[in-house]
């Protein structure tokens, strides 16, 4: 019986290549794919795959967040997270989150296929440095102690992560009901209420936290190059 | 005549899945990968590709520094960046390094075929988010 996974990124490209390294193994399916965190709930439900690679970054709702509304629904997926970092923070919230690998998009290439087969074994993957963090005491008695100790913020609810984060993605009080299904005047609510909760002032510093706890993730642009000297120095 | 492509990702899987699309068309032939800026501009030296398919963000060396390198080095060979920058600044700078083209990542199976297609002819394709693909002549 084939292994059927489920790939969910928002790049297509990405899930092509994802695809063709996965379906190089014999025995292993990509049984579906999913553009962002709400589309790979429904699939999952839908096609009940033995796997679910998620990106963390992706628009509408995290893949953070994601896996934790699934696991919720259904304890028995077993979810493989990708991201493009492995800060404390990412991994700690990964590991909060079910998730039973944890794979670096950069080396994906590398390591997704073993990060598959632990899992097809019922075992669980991670990249070293998850490794390192966990022997270090990382994870003591269900609770996370980080060497750099994050200031803990006040907890938003589920709803409120999913809102914050389509905020943050330019969406507009109103563009937000229509994409949760809720009226305007309750999303304004939740809004003044995650205001109130993080003690912000602007939608800025919403985008900010919004990056910070790995709700949206960005690249960074390349530096500018250097200006050439002008003329000669003046003694 | 074959379209001799390199392809230059700091992510093999990205590079996999432009691979995947790219040698789809008859007559495209993928010619070699680079994962920076760097390693892009020794293999243009000794491989001579007719297009480059060039992320901007990369370890060692930029895109943009080797599109620039590129231009005095190769003025032949053309260049297509695809990348997660969806913002006309760096559209802008990445056309003023000498590239031909320029394709956000998000929309790359969409629009790469086409941009690929025009450059290799030596026309200009560009297309951001929520704009359509705009082939200059």
């Amino acid at each position: 019986m084939k292994l059927r996974i489920l790939l969910a990124d928002d790049h297509e490209i990405v899930r092509r290549g994802l695809r063709s390294l996965l379906e190089k193994r014999e025995g292993w399916e990509v049984c579906g794919e999913a553009n962002d965190g709400r589309e790979a709930i429904e699939k999952a439900l839908e096609l009940k795959p033995d796997v679910v690679i998620v990106d963390i970054g992706m628009p509408k709702l995290n893949g953070l967040d994601a896996t934790r509304q699934l696991l919720e629904l259904d304890p028995h997926f077993k979810v493989i997270v990708l991201t493009i970092t492995d800060s404390d923070q990412v991994i700690r919230e990964a590991l909060d989150a079910g998730a039973r690998g944890f794979v670096l998009k950069s080396d994906a290439a590398r390591d997704l296929v073993a990060a598959v087969e632990a899992l097809q074994n019922k075992r669980m993957f991670f990249t070293p440095r998850v490794n390192d963090l966990v022997l270090a005491g990382f994870l003591e008695k269900g609770q996370a102690v980080s060497r750099t100790e994050v200031p803990r913020l006040p907890t938003l609810t589920a709803r409120e992560r999913e809102i914050t984060q389509l905020l943050a993605e330019g969406n507009s009080s109103k563009e937000v009901a229509c994409l949760l299904n809720l009226s305007t005047k309750t999303v304004e609510t939740h809004r003044s209420n995650i205001m109130r909760k993080l003690s912000f002032h602007s939608i800025r510093d919403l985008v900010v936290y919004a990056i910070k706890n790995n709700l949206i993730q960005i690249e960074l642009p390349p530096p500018p190059p250097p200006k050439a000297p002008t003329g000669p120095a003046v003694a | 005549m074959t379209v001799r492509i390199l392809l230059v990702d700091d992510h093999p899987i990205v590079r996999q899945g432009l691979k995947t699309l790219l040698e789809g068309r008859d007559g495209w032939e993928v010619i070699g990968e680079a994962s920076d800026g760097a390693e892009a501009v020794e293999k243009a030296r000794y491989l001579n590709p007719d297009v480059m398919v060039l992320d901007v963000t990369m370890p060692r060396m930029n895109g943009l520094e080797a599109c620039r390198l590129l231009r005095r080095q190769a003025p032949q060979l053309e260049i297509l960046f695809v990348t997660q920058h969806d913002s006309p600044q760096m559209m802008r700078e990445a056309m003023n390094a000498g590239a031909r083209g320029y394709v956000v990542k998000s929309n790359a199976a969409r629009d790469l075929l086409a941009a690929v297609e025009a450059v290799s002819q030596h026309r200009a394709f560009t297309a951001l988010n929520g704009r359509d693909a705009a082939e200059l002549h």
